[in-house]
């Protein structure tokens, strides 16, 4: 269903090339199956799956698969990709952002949430907004922002000081802002928020800082809440889980934990639980699928007693309601900040095995956890259907952290850390960029500090060992690792899937590259100013594809920063 | 004679309105007075042991002088005079001291500081929080360009849990050298963003 609209609206861009009459022209853009074009409508959204012209979601459509349906940009050719244009932002600082293209107009953010639109054929700027930040704002990890979201003739964006702004897409003009939550007490915005139905889904980070996570709908006409499900329920003690997701053992002092729950009482109140990456929408079901973050002090533990429900979990609500449906933990009162953040994908998946070795088809869950797995679940339940093969070093895991600190493998940031995984429902594979970086986990006993940075220890990286990264492709039918390429350093950013057979991603040290999606082969590469560490996106402007990418560095592995939005289309042979 | 009067009135009325209008801190005008003989003139200080407030973060600024009402932060001369302020004087101060020009800084680091700073910066992640080149933002101190005998003095007293009302420092700080705290502080306060 999804290829007979690409090429509907693959036709509609022939078309619109090959007529040079202006009434044509304006006949084609005018008339096509979703709308004008010029206006998101939900018809849009709901088939971006499938729109080789437009991107309109952080990550690609609401399945969140990143594989963007184009071919012109191919194997065959990748070798003849060049620079189109290079815009250069005012601000020099950490890149995060997914340009979101509608029309030929793209939108890009920056750190400190400024906001620009640029025209995606030229990389001429159109407009330039300024969020007029609070005087008060708490965030680890850089005043990083992801994006916008376009809606109608809106824009969406989340701020560092807590705040939800709508923008005239056109002008770049402030419509409303509402409050979310108090910054003073830890709660920030970094996410793009997610918008579907008329409601703007946003999140929360603070994790950091003993908030109480949560996801709220905002109407998007005025802002007006219209619910909001807390991360983190006032009976968080879940079932006193003594292994992870894959059995493994986590050393949890179940004694001591119960001990604690009746002298302190449930610590619902500053558990943390942020939720800072995009969320999945079902359109069939009607459900949200997103992960939770760590609790809250992340080293910590004996201050917050159980299961520490809903942190480093998968969750899945109703849309209209907000309800809960179901959730599936991956780590129970996690004591190493291996949170969930990668956003989840859904996407057709091989169930388990059944009845004479048959397996079924069923919508599955995707997620590229910090713990260097990726896990797969069924949509229905969210009960884990399989996990992969480890995509990084397993190292003495689930050491209890110490005084002294204890090494393990992964590190706190994790083997994938916020990076958007993407697929090729093609090849069922799904690619992970991923992080070797060891790391000791020190513990100290630490009260509520009252919205400050609170970890109940310290992270270190381990300065003499060597880092690296990876790029790694995993069957997610069979959980096995099809192909896997080194880098010189930790990846962070994500990544992006064409119908062209490859894949894109960028790295701290400026290259940005594209590997042939089945092999791993590396095709093509070329190197940014700064680090790319953004998640590239694709687009279709007067019948030329373009890959753009973001080259601004990355706050967290200190990767050179530079203010640099790279826009890439073939050569003309 | 009479137009020119009306004029002049008119101006005095004028300029008395902007007199006003930019006297926003008029109500905290003499307890700033009382911040100067330590921290000089609009907060530059120069003396090696107090801390320049000038172009200080407000976000930053302000939960200090909070968490020195509040015992939180401890030192026997700031307690008693944040025991003075009301939560407005203390945002307003902290914005006074926010809009003004950060001194230039004349630290410098050597090799082997700058080396062994990096290194252990790194290793810490402090750049997560005072992001590159150690300008802090919003709630995170500006440590570029401070005075390096404050910034040490600072680090010790995280380490030695003196000070304690950033309780995620003295996690990291205690696992630092004292090698290493001289040349972190060496090394941050020579950055100038």
């Amino acid at each position: 269903m999804q290829m007979n609209h690409f090429k509907a609206l693959a036709l509609g861009v022939s078309l619109s090339v090959l007529c040079s009459s202006p009434a044509l022209a304006e006949e084609t853009s005018k008339s096509t199956l979703y709308g004008d074009m010029l206006s998101v409508t939900q018809d849009m959204l709901d088939h971006a799956a499938g729109d080789a012209n437009n991107f309109l979601h952080t990550n690609g459509n609401y399945d969140q698969t990143r594989y963007y349906p184009a071919r012109q940009i191919n194997r065959d050719n990748v070798h003849r990709l060049e620079r189109a244009w290079t815009f250069k932002t005012e601000i020099v600082e950490s890149l995060e952002t997914t340009p979101i293209v509608v029309n030929g107009v793209m939108y890009v953010t920056t750190s400190f949430n400024h906001v620009y639109a640029i025209d995606a054929k030229t990389g001429k700027m159109i407009w330039h907004y300024k969020h007029k930040m609070g005087p008060v704002t708490t965030y680890c990890c850089g005043p990083n922002n992801r994006g916008v979201f376009p809606y109608g003739d809106m824009l969406y964006m989340g701020t560092l000081d807590a705040k939800l702004v709508a923008l005239n897409a056109k002008t770049g003009k402030m419509v409303w802002e509402t409050k979310i939550a108090d910054p003073d007490l830890g709660y920030s915005e970094t996410m793009a928020p997610t918008v579907v139905d008329g409601k703007v889904l946003i999140g929360t980070n603070g994790g950091e800082y003993g908030i109480r996570g949560f996801v709220k709908a905002y109407s998007t006409d005025t802002g007006r809440l219209l619910w909001t499900f807390h991360t983190i329920p006032e009976n968080s003690v879940g079932v006193w889980a003594t292994h992870d997701a894959t059995g493994k053992d986590m050393l949890r002092d179940i004694k001591a934990e119960k001990a604690m729950l009746r002298k302190k009482g449930d610590p619902y109140r500053t558990l943390g639980g942020g939720v800072w990456q995009n969320m999945a929408v079902d359109r069939s079901s009607g459900i949200v699928y997103f992960v939770v973050g760590n609790p809250s002090p992340d080293l910590y533990g004996a201050i917050r007693p159980g299961d520490n429900l809903y942190t480093n979990s998968l969750v899945a609500v109703d849309l209209d309601t907000g309800k809960y449906r179901c959730h599936f933990q991956y780590i129970a009162h996690d004591v190493w900040d291996l949170d969930a953040v990668s956003p989840p994908i859904l996407t057709m998946v091989r169930d388990k095995t059944g009845r004479k070795g048959k397996h079924k088809k069923v919508k599955g869950v995707l997620h590229g956890g910090k713990t260097g797995y990726v896990y797969v679940h069924r949509a229905d339940d969210c009960s884990l259907i399989r996990y992969s093969e480890p995509m990084v070093s397993q190292e003495n895991r689930w050491v209890l952290p110490t005084k002294e600190g204890a090494r393990m493998l992964p590190g706190a940031n994790g083997g994938v850390e916020w990076s958007p995984m993407a697929i090729d429902p093609n090849l069922h594979l799904t690619y992970a960029i991923n992080l070797h970086q060891p790391m000791t986990y020190h513990v100290e006993e630490t009260p509520y500090p009252g919205g400050k940075l609170w970890l109940g220890g310290a992270f270190k990286v381990i300065a003499s060992e060597q880092q690296w990264g990876n790029i790694t492709a995993v069957d997610y039918n069979t959980g096995k690792i099809r192909w896997k390429v080194k880098t010189e350093q930790p990846m962070i950013g994500g990544i992006l899937a064409t119908g062209g057979g490859l894949v894109f991603t960028g790295e701290g040290n400026g290259m940005f590259r594209a590997y042939d999606s089945a092999s791993g082969q590396l095709m093509w590469q070329d190197k940014a100013d700064a680090g790319v560490n953004a998640p590239p996106a694709s687009y279709n402007v007067g019948g030329e594809q373009y890959i753009v990418v973001g080259a601004g560095g990355n706050v967290q592995l200190n990767y050179k920063r530079g203010n640099e939005i790279i826009a890439y289309k073939l050569k003309r042979s | 004679m009479r137009r020119c009067f009306a004029l002049c009135a008119l101006c005095a009325l004028l300029f008395a309105a902007t007199t006003v209008a930019a006297d926003e801190y008029a109500s905290v005008r003499d307890k700033l007075a009382t911040c100067v003989p330590c921290h000089g003139d609009k907060g530059a200080s120069k003396i090696p042991l107090n801390p320049i407030l000038a172009g200080q973060h407000l976000h930053y600024t302000y939960t200090q002088l909070k968490d020195f009402k509040s015992g939180f932060r401890k030192n026997a001369i700031m307690q008693p005079m944040a025991q003075l302020l009301e939560k407005e004087d203390m945002l307003l101060i902290a914005r006074y001291f926010s809009e003004q020009k950060w001194p230039k800084g004349s630290s410098v680091a050597d090799a082997r500081q700058t080396a062994t700073g990096q290194k252990v910066v790194t290793g810490g992640q402090c750049i997560q929080c005072h992001l590159g080149q150690f300008e802090g933002a919003s709630g995170v101190p500006r440590v570029a360009g401070q005075h390096p005998a404050y910034i040490e003095k600072t680090l010790f007293d995280f380490k030695n849990k003196v000070r304690t009302n950033s309780p995620a420092k003295n996690s990291l700080i205690k696992t630092f050298s004292d090698d290493d705290i001289k040349a972190v502080s060496a090394y941050i306060t020579a950055l100038s963003p």
